[in-house]
């Protein structure tokens, strides 16, 4: 025994690494490093204090009075719902786009890249404003459904989520596209013929080759959508309107009008925990993917 | 020094020519004396706040006239009541802002918070000819003009409007009617409306009666197609014809009806609303006497007697009559706004919970 414990630290000496020297490029972060600490980190703690700070000293009673009141839940439901909707729609529209762009070539490819990249030049509330033109009782999503004799009568889309979930996922979608079209550009090709030269089908080879590979951009482009779409604060304003609450509409709300910093700052911190949280689950879902698979 | 090296020196900059001293000292002299005469043609400016809707009006009338019989610039800085209350309580100690022209909920806000500071007939002479009820707190601040609320219309669907409030709830107007949010000035009308509708009381009794109010107004939501902060974006829909009835004031929905917009204002049978537009003296303002003479002519009958036309408002001015687009025989209801601002907050987070889908 006291051979073994006086020896383990020489084996331990004896395996150790040599230590690597600080490589110095690291220092080129510093300048982006500073720059986030001061405008991005520091304000999140003030957020984070003012969020729990009374005058009688720190204390949680803000959160425990958000939660406690059956309307904060009505708000966080809201919230969790149009964000999953949104990222659902954009992935659904955007995987097959970023495989087509990828496997596109020359104009076409351009083409396909110009149209995605395009409308990110154009504001928020522009494209807002355009929704609610499409979305109208005479506009072109009704009067293609009635044409269609898909409906009988125009549809209400305008502030409803139904509209406001077609609005977001139009403004999202690049955001969902172009990380999925850079990892799907990088895959090549010959893994899925020679997956088929063994016999796999095309959901086969679907399932356990190209999905597993493109996870990397699906995740990115999930946490991409998906933080941006919970803390969305002037889509919903203007495609839904004040009757739909979400986290982002209250925590304008309590800074802006209510001058209720406190409950501001709460429902700020909620917000950012649900979508970190849901970022470094996705992220940590498809790990687990891709290793069964 | 030898010539080579003075020209050795000069490449290098460590030496200057005549010309180039010369060159110098004009400009120095210029840089030096620049901001005197730009200070010798300066006129006095000052900086009024006021409502981003009120501009082209600004623009057109108000200012040019004052900047004309004073020999002054106006700066004017067009945005949201409550954003002109948050810019005096940043500036508080140094104020930018000598006038602003905000709605009265919003006045006892700076009230309270010593943002603002009376004014007086010795100051502002016009102060003694504007007409009971407009003058707020002992002169703390006064209405230049009352634009009146009722329920607009767009003329396409409806050509005959409205005769009552109460068609609001009608069936036919399942998700046509758009209503402002109580964080609008305008929004409490329909609140006091409802009241009023629900318990047959007047307007001045019924306007306490929250519980009703919301009683009335949760049977208005099948019809609701939105409600709205920002009013040009929510007009854009009773325009284009997916809102066939709003509720709004004049100032906005009749100036869109003479721009060609198919809209008109009903004043319905119950009553119409006075929109508070007040004018007061920012404490510790920047060249106080400017302000002083700007807020006497906004309360003044020449100013007045042009500006409520084109704005269709009531004048405040005792001798200014009205004009002849404003609805002569019906009652203009003033509602106390005391009591609506100290309340404000818990109405409008009772507001968010009745009214939401």
């Amino acid at each position: 025994m006291g051979v073994t414990a006086a020896a383990a630290p020489v084996g331990a000496a004896r395996t150790r690494k040599p230590r690597r020297p600080v490589d110095l490029l690291v220092l080129l972060a510093l300048p982006a490093v500073g720059y986030l600490g001061f405008f991005f980190a520091l304000p999140l703690v003030a957020l984070l204090a003012k969020s729990v700070w009374t005058s009688a000293g720190p204390s949680i009673e803000s959160y425990a009075r958000f939660f406690g009141d059956p309307f904060s839940w009505q708000v966080v439901g809201n919230t969790l719902k149009i964000a999953t909707l949104v990222t659902l729609v954009t992935l659904v529209l955007g995987y097959p786009t970023a495989f087509a762009m990828a496997r596109a070539r020359g104009i076409f490819q351009i083409l396909l890249l110009v149209a995605m990249i395009l409308p990110l030049s154009i504001g928020v509330v522009v494209k807002a404003f355009s929704w609610q033109i499409v979305l109208r009782r005479d506009g072109v999503v009704n009067q293609l459904l009635v044409w269609s004799g898909l409906t009988d009568e125009p549809v209400r889309f305008l502030f409803t989520e139904t509209g406001l979930v077609l609005g977001a996922a139009n403004i999202f979608l690049p955001f969902m596209v172009l990380p999925i079209y850079s990892v799907a550009k990088m895959i090549d090709p010959r893994l899925t013929e020679a997956a088929a030269t063994l016999g796999a089908g095309p959901m086969y080879r679907f399932f356990r080759v190209i999905l597993p590979l493109s996870m990397p951009g699906v995740v990115a482009g999930i946490a991409f959508v998906f933080s941006m779409a919970i803390s969305m604060y002037v889509i919903p304003t203007l495609l839904i309107g004040d009757r739909y609450q979400t986290l982002a509409t209250i925590t304008g709300r309590s800074f802006l009008f209510l001058r209720n910093e406190q409950l501001g700052a709460t429902t700020a911190v909620i917000l950012l925990v649900i979508a970190v949280a849901v970022v470094l689950g996705s992220a940590r879902l498809a790990r687990g993917l891709r290793r069964t698979a | 020094m030898r010539k080579r090296d003075i020209n050795d020196a000069r490449r290098r900059g460590l030496s200057l020519s005549r010309r180039d001293a010369l060159k110098l000292g004009i400009g120095a002299a210029a840089v030096a004396g620049f901001p005197a005469i730009v200070q010798a043609q300066r006129v006095p400016e000052i900086v009024i706040g006021g409502a981003a809707s009120h501009k082209p009006w600004m623009d057109k009338v108000v200012i040019p006239m004052f900047e004309r019989k004073y020999n002054c610039k106006i700066l004017y800085e067009g945005t949201r009541s409550t954003i002109n209350l948050e810019k005096m309580r940043a500036a508080k100690d140094r104020p930018v802002m000598s006038v602003v022209q905000m709605d009265d909920p919003v006045m006892i806000q700076a009230v309270e918070e010593d943002l603002i500071e009376p004014i007086s007939v010795a100051q502002v002479p016009n102060l003694a000819k504007i007409k009971p009820g407009a003058v707020h707190m002992d002169g703390m601040w006064a209405n230049y003009q009352q634009p009146w609320a009722g329920v607009a219309y767009n003329t396409q669907h409806l050509p005959q409007g409205v005769p009552t409030w109460v068609s609001m709830w009608e069936p036919r107007f399942k998700g046509k009617v758009v209503l402002p949010s109580l964080q609008n000035t305008e929004g409490p009308w329909v609140l006091f409306m409802a009241a009023h509708l629900e318990t047959g009381k007047p307007l001045k009794e019924a306007q306490y009666d929250i519980e009703a109010a919301f009683k009335r107004l949760r049977a208005l939501k099948p019809n609701l197609l939105t409600i709205y902060t920002n009013l040009p974006q929510a007009f854009n829909l009773l325009e284009q014809g997916e809102a066939w009835l709003q509720v709004t004031f004049s100032s906005w929905a009749l100036l869109r009806k003479q721009e060609g917009s198919p809209v008109d204002l009903a004043a319905p049978k119950e009553g119409i609303f006075a929109m508070p537009s007040g004018i007061c003296l920012v404490k510790g303002a920047p060249h106080r006497d400017l302000a002083l003479a700007y807020i006497n002519e906004m309360l003044g009958a020449e100013l007045q007697t042009l500006l409520t036309p084109i704005t269709f408002s009531l004048p405040t001015h005792v001798d200014v009559p009205l004009s002849a687009d404003i609805p002569q025989d019906i009652e203009v209801f003033t509602p106390d706004w005391a009591w609506f601002t100290k309340h404000r907050a818990q109405l409008v987070e009772r507001w968010d919970r009745e009214m939401a889908i």
